[in-house]
């Protein structure tokens, strides 16, 4: 491998990595607040890839496409609580969670969206049309170097998300309200804090999440209806090494994933996606808390 | 400001509050005594709202408050700290002020900048710790943001839970000298309290439980001249 197809291979993977780490901050936010994660966050950034693709194909400027796949999708996530997780309350012991049965719901959601998007769209693969310029493989060239300009405007765009997700968690009034809810919910709501509506919000972001996800995955891989899956597990992966609970463990994690991925493929591209997924593994056997997890929840 | 009327209230089968009756005018400090289980925490999460009753009503400012949703209860000034304190270890002391504060339907960020004054006149500790967590105060100093981020809040009326729980004698004292001058200013206090003797002296009232009702009551002086049989209820 030269140095330029290494810096290349970092860059894709750095991309992709940006993906999975916001996939990843979806389950991560909802765990937290909750203790419940959905099992169809990748399915989510499946419908929200489609619908941006479909919304540009009709000829929608950009951030009109965005701005139809982010109502969407809050609407989905306010849904699914609403409907797939908020009744199994009263089945459980609260948080704590005697029944589990958020995952068989959460996780059917995901086929109903997989099945209505194939009714939709049909079953085969769909090539996405670039966001940022006017195709996917324009070329500029850093030195000797050429990158796609796509991946790089991607990069940021993920970037400006994360960034946009960490100001709103650690900065914000509702930040404050999640990190209280998560710590005891009947202390919260003593202090004026709506717990119910908290806890909403916490899902629709998560979806929100997987909607800036779907929309910037788009041009970097083939969309199809089956393609969820693979996401939630990766999702799963990165925010285990994060522990569930460090959002920059989860940041770094991600693309630690995502480079080791890009990797992993140039050597073997048969089963490359494997070994990041064993690499995970083997790690939470040696350190289930995660590399960048804490014990407590606090990274300030 | 706040009348408990013949409230009753059950935790599944087991009926853990049965008529229970008291009011609590504005400036005064009432203090609810009695052994562990004896219904104390029961009834402040009945008044306000964390536990449903399932006889009885409580009215507060005149109006009947029952089936109003606890956070709604603690915007408009029925402020209730419960035991364990509840500072969230991961936000600093300064956000563990705002957030009370920030939820008020008056949301006046002047108002709010001197009610943070007069907390960190109240206890200058906090002021110096403002941006470390929460979580790495001494117990004696997470009280104290309890009581300030609940004052932060304006209330009219405040319920503490055992504020004096697992405190030195000397940090206890500091805690309830603190609750006394409140009333001053006119906010109904309601005061539960494991350490009898303590909590008399400065109450203006005392309610002890047992079992769920009410064994006894009567001013703080006579409870005091009494001491014998109130500690007999406390096991």
């Amino acid at each position: 491998m030269t140095l330029t197809n290494f810096i290349q291979l970092l860059v894709t993977g750095m991309a992709m990595g940006a993906i999975y780490a916001l996939t990843a901050k979806g389950l991560f936010i909802a765990h937290l607040t909750t203790n419940r994660v959905n099992f169809g966050q990748g399915d989510f950034l499946m419908a929200a890839s489609f619908i941006s693709l479909a919304a540009i194909g009709a000829g929608l400027p950009l951030p009109l496409a965005v701005l139809a796949v982010v109502t969407v999708l809050s609407l989905m996530g306010w849904g699914l609580e609403r409907f797939a997780v908020r009744p199994l309350d009263r089945f459980g012991a609260g948080r704590a969670g005697g029944a589990l049965a958020w995952i068989l719901t959460t996780a059917g959601m995901a086929l109903i969206l997989q099945n209505t998007v194939e009714l939709l769209w049909g079953k085969s693969s769909q090539y996405s049309p670039p966001l940022f310029s006017d195709r996917r493989d324009n070329v500029i060239t850093v030195g000797q170097i050429g990158f796609f300009l796509e991946e790089l405007l991607i990069i940021l765009a993920a970037f400006a998300a994360v960034g946009a997700f960490w100001w709103a968690l650690f900065r914000t009034r509702w930040g404050r309200d999640v990190y209280t809810v998560a710590f005891n919910p009947d202390a919260a709501s003593l202090l004026g804090i709506d717990v119910r509506r908290t806890v909403t919000s916490v899902w629709i972001i998560a979806a929100l999440l997987a909607a800036v996800s779907g929309i910037l995955v788009g041009p970097l891989v083939t969309v199809h209806p089956h393609m969820g899956l693979i996401f939630t597990i990766k999702a799963l992966a990165v925010a285990s090494l994060g522990g569930f609970a460090n959002p920059i463990g989860i940041l770094v994690g991600g693309i630690l994933f995502g480079v080791a991925e890009a990797l992993a493929n140039y050597w073997d591209s048969k089963y490359g996606d494997l070994y990041p997924l064993l690499f995970v593994m083997a790690m939470l056997v040696l350190k289930p808390s995660g590399i960048f997890g804490e014990s407590k929840a606090d990274i300030r | 400001m706040i009348a408990v009327e013949a409230i009753s209230a059950r935790i599944g089968a087991v009926e853990v509050l049965s008529d229970i009756s008291f009011s609590v005018a504005p400036g005064a400090l009432l203090a609810v005594l009695g052994a562990n289980g004896a219904g104390k925490t029961s009834l402040l999460r009945s008044v306000s709202n964390l536990l449903p009753l399932s006889g009885g009503r409580v009215t507060y400012d005149r109006q009947d408050i029952s089936g109003i949703a606890p956070h709604l209860l603690a915007r408009k000034g029925l402020v209730h700290v419960p035991q364990g304190r509840q500072i969230v270890p991961t936000l600093s002391v300064l956000d563990n002020l705002l957030l009370g504060a920030s939820h008020l339907s008056q949301n006046d960020p002047d108002m709010m900048r001197k009610n943070l004054e007069d907390e960190f006149t109240r206890f200058p500790v906090l002021r110096e710790r403002q941006r470390i967590p929460g979580g790495s105060l001494s117990g004696g100093e997470q009280q104290m943001l309890a009581v300030s981020r609940a004052l932060m809040m304006r209330p009219k009326v405040l319920m503490l839970d055992e504020p004096s729980l697992g405190l030195a004698p000397q940090v206890a004292r500091a805690i309830l000298r603190a609750l006394r001058s409140l009333t001053e200013q006119g906010v109904a206090v309601i005061l539960v309290e494991q350490i009898a003797i303590g909590a008399l002296k400065i109450a203006d009232n005392g309610l002890v439980l047992r079992n769920g009702q009410v064994a006894l009551r009567g001013s703080a002086t006579e409870l005091l001249a009494d001491r014998g049989l109130v500690e007999s209820y406390l096991g």
